[in-house]
C-alpha cells in the first residue's frame, strides 16, 4: 500500500476506533470481545482500503463491517456455546463517584442486561437506531435489508426489550418507569 | 420504558469504558504479517500439490520396466546386496540383460525386459518359497527388429538339466566351458522347418542354478508373430548368458 493511503487509513482508524468499540460493546456486552471485533473490522478495512478509501461515508461502511464481523462471530460454534446467565449483576458502589446515583447505575445495568437478551439482529437494529442515531434508511444499508425490515425489527426489538426490562424490574422489586 | 430512556441507558452502559490502547501501526503490522503468512501458506500448498501430482504422474509416464531402475542408476554392477528384495534383484538382471542385448545388436529397437520372481507355470507365475535354495525367476526380454516386435524367453531355476535330453533334437549342440566353473551349452533347433526355429543357450552353475535364454521363430510372450527364423542367434544368446555384468545367481 502507498504511504499516502496508509496514512489515510491510520487517521481514519485513530479517529473512529473508540466509537466502533463502543458500538461493538453494545452488540456483545464485553469490552474484550468488543476490542477484538473493532480490530478485526479495521483489519478487514485495511485489506480493502485501496477499494473503499473513496467512499463518501466510510464510518457507515465501518459499522457495516463491524456488524457483519459480530454476526459472523456469533455463528461460530465456540461462540454459540457461550451462555449468559441473564441475571442482573450487582450494581457498582455509588459512593465511589458521587456524580453517579444508584438510580443511574440501575438504569444503565438494566438496559445493558436487557439488551443482551434481545435476539442479535433486533439488538443490532436498536443499537444502530438509538445509540448511533442512524435513520431507518442508514440502518437498512448497514444491515443489508429493506427499510420495512428495519422498522419491523425495531418494533419487535423494542417490545422484547421492554418485556425483559419489566421482568427484571418486577423480579428485583422496582417499578419500571 | 421510553425510547429516550433506552437512548440514555445505552449511553450510560458505555459510560465507564476502559481506556483504549489502540495503535494503528500495530494493526497495520499485524495485517501485513497475516498477508505474508497467507502467501507462504498458499506457496506451501501449491508446492505440496505439485509434488503430489508429480509423484502420481511420473510412474505412469515412465515405462513399467524402468520403475526400479531409477533407484539403480549409477550402479555399475548388477551384483545384489543382501538387503535387496528379490523383485528388485530380478528387475536389475532384466535391465542389464536388455542393456547388453541393445548394445550387442544395435539394429534392435525398444529393448526392455519383464522378469518375475518364481517359476513359470501353466497358470502364470508360481510363487516359490523364500529360501535361497529355491531362487527362481523367468520372463521375457522384449525387442523390435526390422520384422516386428518379438521377445526372448529367460528362465532361471534349479531344475534338473541333462545335456542329452536338451540336445536330443538339436541341429547344433555344443558346450562352451567357462572360467568360473559353470558350463554353457548352446543349441539350435529347426523343429521341422527349413530354417532355425529355436535357439537356446543354457548355463549351469556349480550351485545348481540353470539359466536358459531362448529365441523362437515366433513371439513366445504372445504365441503369435510367426517368422521364418529366430530374431536373435545362438551366439548372441551365449554372449548374454556369459556377460560378467549380469549376476544371474
Amino acid at each position: 500500500m502507498r504511504k499516502a493511503d496508509e496514512q489515510g487509513f491510520r487517521e481514519f482508524a485513530a479517529a473512529n476506533a473508540a466509537s466502533l468499540r463502543r458500538t461493538a460493546y453494545l452488540f456483545c456486552g464485553d469490552w474484550h470481545t468488543a476490542e477484538d471485533l473493532m480490530q478485526s473490522s479495521l483489519m478487514k478495512m485495511y485489506m480493502a482500503w485501496k477499494r473503499i478509501k473513496e467512499l463518501d461515508n466510510l464510518i457507515a461502511y465501518a459499522r457495516k463491517v463491524l456488524l457483519r464481523t459480530w454476526l459472523d462471530e456469533k455463528r461460530r460454534p465456540w461462540r454459540r456455546a457461550e451462555q449468559r446467565d441473564g441475571e442482573l449483576p450487582d450494581t457498582a458502589d455509588a459512593t465511589v463517584d458521587p456524580d453517579n446515583t444508584s438510580a443511574k447505575l440501575w438504569a444503565r445495568e438494566l438496559v445493558h442486561t436487557a439488551l443482551l437478551q434481545v435476539p442479535p439482529r433486533q439488538r443490532a437494529v436498536l443499537v444502530l437506531r438509538y445509540f448511533e442515531d442512524l435513520s431507518v434508511a442508514e440502518v437498512a444499508v448497514a444491515m443489508g435489508c429493506t427499510e420495512g425490515t428495519v422498522k419491523s425489527q425495531t418494533a419487535r426489538g423494542l417490545a422484547t426489550l421492554r418485556a425483559i426490562v419489566e421482568k427484571l424490574d418486577s423480579s428485583s422489586g422496582r417499578v419500571a418507569s | 420504558m421510553s425510547e429516550q430512556e433506552i437512548r440514555e441507558g445505552m449511553l450510560l452502559a458505555v459510560w465507564d469504558e476502559p481506556p483504549l490502547d489502540f495503535d494503528p501501526d500495530t494493526l497495520i503490522r499485524r495485517v501485513e504479517q497475516k498477508k505474508s503468512r497467507r502467501r507462504a501458506l498458499v506457496g506451501v500448498g501449491v508446492a505440496t500439490a505439485v509434488i503430489a501430482v508429480a509423484s502420481f504422474a511420473l510412474p505412469g509416464l515412465l515405462p513399467r520396466d524402468r520403475d526400479s531402475q531409477l533407484g539403480s542408476d549409477g550402479q555399475t554392477s548388477a551384483s545384489a546386496t543382501p538387503s535387496e528384495s528379490a523383485e528388485i534383484r530380478v528387475q536389475r538382471i532384466g535391465d542389464k540383460l536388455a542393456e547388453k542385448l541393445a548394445l550387442t545388436e544395435p539394429t534392435l529397437k525398444e529393448v526392455y525386459s519383464d522378469l518375475k520372481v518364481g517359476r513359470s507355470g501353466p497358470s502364470g507365475t508360481q510363487v516359490v518359497p523364500g529360501n535361497p535354495g529355491d531362487w527362481a525367476y523367468w520372463g521375457y526380454v522384449y525387442l523390435t527388429d526390422p520384422i516386428g516386435p518379438t521377445a526372448l524367453r529367460v528362465e532361471a531355476t534349479r531344475f534338473g538339466f541333462s545335456v542329452q535330453s536338451f540336445c536330443a533334437s538339436a541341429v547344433l549342440c555344443r558346450d562352451v566351458p567357462q572360467k568360473d566353473g559353470s558350463v554353457v551349452t548352446e543349441a539350435e533347433f529347426t523343429d521341422g522347418s527349413p530354417e532355425i526355429a529355436r535357439a537356446e543357450t543354457v548355463r549351469k552353475y556349480p550351485s545348481g542354478l540353470v539359466v536358459k535364454v531362448s529365441s523362437f521363430a515366433y513371439n513366445p510372450a504372445t504365441g503369435s508373430g510367426v517368422r521364418q527364423t529366430v530374431p536373435v542367434h545362438v551366439g548372441v544368446l551365449t554372449s548374454l548368458v556369459t556377460d560378467p555384468s549380469v549376476n544371474w545367481e
